[in-house]
């Protein structure tokens, strides 16, 4: 008869992450021209459709970037805003602008983001712990070990035409895009709009309370 | 205490009969109760091939104390400084392995049929499982015919006692104390008994009868935990005789939506002391645990056939007894493959007092939408067919005007669930990460929603189509999150059997 486990312990070995050095003050000089539609404090601009990128993770910002630049994101039929910061890279010629620029991003503060109206945060909340808070973290605050950006404080129109991008495809399909691709595999969990509103809602609220 | 608590009864009588008295009638007066009183509930269970006689025969002869099949006639005995898995490795099925006072700290797996690991108590002097803050569990079986008794366990990070698949399982006279998210978890079981055992300081569930079929619950002390005694996606339990305090629930009957197993039903909750359960919830924020509103006595959510008799159930600020549907539970989503409702609830005589005293925003706005007043014993939100109460007069109730009055009156007819020994779950050959799956990970794993591990959707997405991966990922876990716990490793599943599980993991839909 075969039974769930039979006896063997097994030892295993950790490798540990290496680090890179970034010049965060570099960084702060090369922003200047992005300022025009991030904002000088990287506060965003909703109505040019150019998020937060204050206090975001460096290295999902980088990565960004780098999509960015190779057509990964911001490439396919029909996301507008992405071509529109396809269009804005020359400021950052090589890897070493792209880290600089990412590194100075994260220094700054988050800010908090507006209120949704409408939204249920009964509901937002069931569904962003029971879907989203795995890999976002419980407070939407982001998990570098899980390559999850920071949620909280980002501008809700923003992160709905996000997670549309990711549903329709316009995002997140690239072999080498593993991560979006992940990301991808989610957007389509929750049931419906209003569901998605709710949620964009406990995640605005999240940024409230810090 | 004993007169303590008589006291406050005589008091809470007296508040009855000003209660009652300023009442304002309602429809079913009590004679009309009294009268059908004598019928009693037969859930009715049936073993294959059994007749409706034999099936009422059995529940009502209740000579059944045991499953776990006679004592076998070697022994081993394990001395203070000794190894208790050592002892579990010699040992052939049938072996009754006696663990002598002391302490021992260590894992012991007992991946064999028919293994009594049994503490030799001497002068109060109890063997001592202590897990330092660092390992993760203390006994973890998949034989059947298990018996764990008379142990002190504490200190561990994940289980106490856990159960993988095994059938036929007694575990007693153990005192759990300061261990990890679950303190007795028999998974995927059929058959056992849980009893005599003293439970404290559980993160998640004391008692978690987990996805398992024909269980007994009685006589244990279960205190200052999350979760007193769950009855999670189970059929046919009786949870009888317990003294349930100051946990921040007391009782549950309820199906965790996206298990791999559905449905709970028949669940017997009697005689037991439910009483103060109020403790500030302590469960991880966002799980499904974290939830449960503190002070609820007996929380029903959404399972079905849950008879509520003869318990004393006071002191509980949300509500004696919460009744619920997954729609208006915190914490989860609905499970398209689970009926959402707790449907044909029966709540029978019971003593209920100092309930609902300080109760949750959710029921104060329906007391208000329904123009009551007073401090609820008993709670109905979301939709529940078929449920019925007794002398519901009594008690102050919200949400039960649908609520018949029962058809019977006790549960004597049933004595016991418990079956002579049954044989072992068959495995075939293809099921092996299929079995795992549901007797290992689905403990702290489900498909769309946190409970102690993150959702199986969210592990699938960052998986994808690479099991190899999550398999190395169990065997030596690294930790990930801040807000959950740590995953224990599975380095004592075989490679093959870790790769098949992590290959079914990556393939459920629900
Ligand atoms: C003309 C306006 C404009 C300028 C100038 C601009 N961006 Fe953007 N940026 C956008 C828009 C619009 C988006 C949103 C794209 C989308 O919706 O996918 C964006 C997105 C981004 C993102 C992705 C953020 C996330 O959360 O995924 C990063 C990173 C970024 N920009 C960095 C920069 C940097 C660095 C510069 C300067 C070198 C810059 N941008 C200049 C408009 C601009
Ligand atoms: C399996 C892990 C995982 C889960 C679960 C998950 N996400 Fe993501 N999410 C990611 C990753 C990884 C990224 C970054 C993708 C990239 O690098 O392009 C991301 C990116 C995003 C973005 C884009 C942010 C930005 O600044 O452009 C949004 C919006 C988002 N997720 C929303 C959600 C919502 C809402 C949920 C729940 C329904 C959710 N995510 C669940 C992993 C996850
Ligand atoms: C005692 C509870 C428990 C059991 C049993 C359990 N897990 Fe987990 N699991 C966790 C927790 C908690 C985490 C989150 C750990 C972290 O993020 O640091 C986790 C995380 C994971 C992850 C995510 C890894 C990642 O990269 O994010 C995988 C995969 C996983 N478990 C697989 C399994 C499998 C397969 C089984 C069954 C063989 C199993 N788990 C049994 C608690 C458990």
């Amino acid at each position: 008869m075969w039974r769930l486990f039979s006896l063997l312990i097994l030892g295993g070995a950790l490798v540990a992450p290496a680090g890179f050095a970034a010049d965060a003050a570099r960084g702060g000089t090369l922003y200047a021209p992005c300022a025009a539609c991030h904002g000088a404090q990287a506060q965003g601009n909703p109505a040019l459709q150019a998020p937060v990128l204050a206090g975001q993770d460096a290295g999902y910002l980088a990565r960004q970037l780098r999509h960015f630049r190779a057509g990964i994101r911001g490439a396919a039929d029909g996301d507008t805003a992405g071509a529109t910061m396809r269009a804005q890279l020359a400021p950052l010629p090589d890897d070493a602008a792209i880290d600089d620029v990412a590194a100075w991003l994260a220094s700054l503060p988050a800010p908090r983001a507006a209120a949704v109206e409408g939204a249920v945060l009964r509901t937002g909340s069931n569904y962003y712990q029971s879907k989203c808070g795995a890999c976002h973290g419980a407070r939407a605050e982001g998990n570098p070990a899980l390559f999850a950006p920071r949620l909280a404080g980002l501008d809700a129109d923003y992160l709905a035409r996000q997670y549309r991008n990711f549903a329709a495809g316009l995002r997140g399909t690239e072999p080498a895009d593993r991560y979006g691709r992940q990301m991808r595999l989610m957007a389509t969990a929750l049931p419906g709009e209003a569901e998605l509103r709710d949620v964009l809602g406990f995640i605005a609220a999240q940024s409230q309370q810090e | 205490m004993t007169r303590t608590i008589v006291l406050a009864l005589v008091l809470a009588l007296v508040g009855f009969a000003a209660g009652n008295w300023y009442a304002k009638p309602r429809a079913p007066a009590q004679e009309a109760d009294a009268a059908r009183v004598a019928a009693s509930y037969e859930g009715g269970f049936r073993a294959d091939g059994e007749s409706a006689a034999a099936v009422s025969e059995r529940l009502a002869s209740g000579n059944i104390t045991a499953v776990a099949g006679a004592p076998g006639e070697h022994e081993i005995v394990v001395a203070d400084g000794e190894s208790i898995q050592e002892a579990v490795k010699r040992a052939a099925p049938g072996t009754v392995i006696r663990v002598r006072p002391g302490t021992y700290h260590e894992t012991v797996y007992i991946d064999k049929d028919a293994i009594r690991l049994v503490g030799v108590i001497e002068q109060g002097r109890r063997p001592v499982l202590d897990g330092h803050g660092k390992l993760n569990d203390a006994v973890l079986y998949s034989g059947n015919g298990i018996v764990v008794e008379n142990f002190t366990i504490t200190k561990y990070k994940g289980n106490g006692i856990m159960g993988q698949a095994g059938n036929n399982f007694e575990i007693r006279n153990n005192l759990i104390i300061d261990t990890g998210v679950y303190g007795i978890f028999p998974q995927l079981g059929k058959n056992g008994i849980v009893e005599h055992n003293v439970l404290s300081g559980i993160e998640d569930a004391a008692i978690y009868i987990g996805m398992s079929d024909n269980i007994h619950v009685a006589h244990n002390v279960v205190f200052e935990n999350v979760a007193g005694i769950e009855i999670e996606n189970s059929r046919h339990a009786i949870v009888e005789n317990n003294y349930v305090y100051d946990n921040t629930g007391g009782i549950l009957a309820f199906i965790t939506p996206g298990l791999p197993i559905k449905t709970t039903s028949d669940v017997i909750v009697r005689n037991n002391f439910v009483v103060r359960n109020n403790h500030p919830n302590f469960g991880a924020p966002g799980s499904i645990v974290a939830g449960i509103p503190a002070g609820t006595g007996i929380l029903v959510m959404a399972a079905d056939e849950v008879v509520i008799e003869d318990n004393i159930i006071s002191d509980h600020k949300t509500a004696g007894i919460l009744i619920v549907d997954h729609a208006n539970a915190a914490n989860l989503t609905i499970d398209p493959e689970s009926d959402p409702n707790p449907d044909r609830v029966a709540v029978l005589d019971n003593v209920m007092y100092r309930n609902g005293y300080d109760t949750i925003p959710e029921v104060k706005a329906l007391m208000l939408a329904g123009m009551q007043r007073g401090e609820p014993d008993i709670v109905r939100v979301g939709p529940s067919t078929g449920s019925c109460i007794l002398n519901r007069s009594r008690y102050v109730t919200v949400g039960l005007d649908d609520f018949g009055v029962c058809g019977f009156g006790n549960t004597d007819a049933t004595v016991t669930y418990l079956l002579p020994p049954v044989p072992p779950r068959v495995i075939e050959p293809g099921e092996r990460g299929k079995i795992a799956y549901l007797g290992i990970c689905s403990g702290c794993h489900i498909y769309g929603g946190r409970m102690v591990g993150p959702p199986v959707q969210a592990i699938q997405a960052l998986y994808m189509d690479d099991p190899q991966a999550l398999a190395d990922y169990i065997a030596n876990p690294v930790r990930k999150r801040d807000d959950y716990p740590e995953m224990p490793p599975q380095n004592y599943l075989d490679p093959e059997t870790r790769l098949a599980v992590a290959k079914y993991m990556l393939e459920v839909r629900n």
